[in-house]
């Protein structure tokens, strides 16, 4: 699995984070590494997918779902509590043109 | 050279569900920004996801209507996308076992629209863009959707009208939806190709996202059919791409093409497991379900002998029938029940959502009463038109505007004394009459209804008329 200078521009822009291309550079290696250390858990199942998905698949009964019954949502204050809510709304960068 | 269209739709259904998909938050249109949210629909760190029984019941009411079979088990999966209206950045839908799969919707012509599957997934926040800015309201982030996939057998504008309008009629029939189409609780993104006629491979094909009403679906078809045969004749390729179309120029323009489609990385959602839902469910719905628009609509025309056109603008609006077939049971005549329906009833009731919403005083027990009068000959339609729409306006009961003596009044004996006035005071008409001028009898309809202030029944005046100046 190899990373792109180009893929960490993208995660970068993603989450709003600002590296300059020395540190880009340096990155690159060490996401793979990281990424390397995830896929042992793909080497355990053998690349099968299919055995993850056994195990993610243990089963809910009919019974156990949740009652279709309204339950008090937050307040806008606490919802928005962590950003500087305009007029009741998160306000993001515009993403369209 | 002639092209055949090619195309399928993918329909967003909103669910009337009162709670949203996976937490307890109301699912009521509007209210202020962000009021309806809570750490499960915005996404917070540690919040967990519980499937609501209702989406899964309403899934299979839908799927069920529209001759899919069940996966009794199914899972959801997690569609990651980076967009500020989906606050996880995924979307918890289906992607490899869809509830319901391989239906169809049949068309009037008895052509069938595949239905290749239905499945259930969250709704997005909503964007509002404003002065450099976005804004987010996740409100109606985590409604309940159904997405139903067509197979690609629709092939011109009027097909996709029919079959948008029939999935509409149908979700309304069973209660899962409302379907407004202004309101975005339903949804289409349409897909087109064009292949030559006699070809036996699809076209490149091109989607319209986000289409929310029929006639723009229809322009939009259009639009791009003789879009892509320009291109084609003109030595082009059609590009894979997804469209935008500008309701104001009749346009498609290019969102994105294949080469930035994302990769959304389906996955199983681990905080949801895996469904199974009873055999002994799914039959319980099955036997839930109303009987269906088109079956409805045969029935009307075959066993009820109502005529098409009246039978077309019965079954459209549910409410209206029920109220129709509960006057039937009372024993109004089914005749002239829905001829006053759609003759007065329908004149009080001017839009089409009037017609769906079927709001009127009048209660089914009141209109049999009414309309046994008619059936029976004590009252004619004229006067029963008269006395629906005071109904219809005021609320009162018939008996408000039809005593009983005046139906009692109204004997055969009464009725042709009244005849034999008309006769004796209407020389000249009934000489005309004899002469061969059939209209000339109408001055006598005119004396009887003067007479008998509209409440005796015409056919039983000709009748009678008739017999003596023919003797
Ligand atoms: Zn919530």
């Amino acid at each position: 699995m190899s990373v792109t200078q180009k893929e960490i521009k993208t995660l970068a822009r993603l989450s709003r984070l600002e590296f300059s291309d020395g540190e880009i550079e340096k990155f690159a290696p060490e996401f793979e590494e990281i990424i390397e250390f995830a896929n042992k858990i793909n080497e355990q199942v053998e690349g099968d997918t299919g055995s993850i998905r056994e195990v993610v698949s243990r089963t809910v009964k009919w019974e156990d779902l949740r009652e279709d019954e309204v339950k008090e949502s937050l307040p806008n204050e606490k919802i928005t509590s962590n950003v500087q809510a305009e007029g009741g709304y998160f306000p993001v960068r515009r993403v369209v043109k | 050279m002639k092209y055949r269209l090619v195309s399928g739709l993918e329909t967003h259904v909103e669910l009337a569900t009162a709670t949203k998909i996976f937490c307890g938050c109301t699912t009521a249109f509007g209210g202020s920004p962000n009021t309806h949210c809570c750490p499960v629909c915005t996404g917070q760190p540690g919040a967990l996801p519980v499937l609501n029984k209702k989406v899964v019941e309403y899934a299979i009411r839908a799927g069920l209507a529209t001759h899919c079979t069940i996966n009794t088990t199914t899972h959801l999966d997690r569609k990651n996308y980076c967009y500020p209206d989906l606050p996880k950045a995924y979307q918890i839908s289906q992607f490899d076992k869809p509830l319901c799969e391989h239906g169809y919707v049949e068309l009037e012509s008895g052509k069938r629209i595949g239905i290749t599957r239905i499945h259930i997934e969250e709704d997005a926040g909503k964007l509002v863009h404003e002065s450099g800015f976005t804004y987010v309201d996740y409100n109606r982030g985590g409604v309940p959707l159904i997405e139903i996939v067509s197979e690609p057998d629709i092939s011109s504008p009027e097909e996709a009208k029919e079959y948008v309008e029939k999935l509409q009629l149908i979700m309304r029939y069973i209660g899962v939806s409302d379907c407004k189409m202004q309101e975005g609780s339903m949804r289409c993104d349409v897909n087109i190709s064009v292949m030559p006629e006699g070809a036996t491979e699809f076209g490149t094909r091109t989607e319209i996202k986000n289409m929310n009403s029929i006639s723009y679906i229809e322009k939009a078809m259009a639009y791009e059919y003789e879009r892509q045969i320009e291109v084609i004749e003109g030595g082009g390729k059609i590009v894979q791409a997804t469209l935008r179309y500008d309701e104001h120029t009749g346009e498609t323009s290019v969102m994105r093409t294949k080469e930035d489609a994302q990769d959304y990385r389906y996955f199983p959602e681990p905080d949801i497991l895996t469904v199974v839902i009873p055999e002994s469910k799914v039959e319980e719905i099955k036997n839930s379900l109303p009987e269906l628009p088109t079956d409805k609509l045969h029935r009307y025309i075959d066993e009820l002998k109502i005529n098409p056109a009246t039978a077309k603008l019965l079954y459209k609006y549910k409410r209206v029938c029920d109220f129709a077939e509960r006057a039937f049971a009372l024993g109004a005549g089914v005749k002239n029940t829905v001829n006053l329906i759609v003759g007065t009833l329908y004149s009080k009731l001017e839009t089409e959502e009037d017609k769906e919403k079927f709001v009127l005083p009048v209660s089914a027990d009141e209109m049999a009463a009414l309309v046994k009068l008619v059936d029976d000959g004590k009252i004619n339609i004229t006067l029963a038109q008269k006395t629906l729409s005071a109904m219809a306006e005021e609320g009162k009961p018939v008996s408000a505007y039809i005593k009983p003596e005046d139906i009692a009044g109204m004997d055969d004996g009464e009725l042709e004394s009244i005849c034999r006035q008309a006769v004796e005071a209407n020389a000249g008409a009934v000489a005309d009459f004899k002469a061969g001028k059939e209209k000339a009898i109408f001055a006598l309809y005119g004396f009887v209804k003067k007479a008998t202030q509209g409440k005796a029944d015409i056919k039983k005046a000709d009748e009678i008329i008739k017999k003596l100046i023919l003797g």
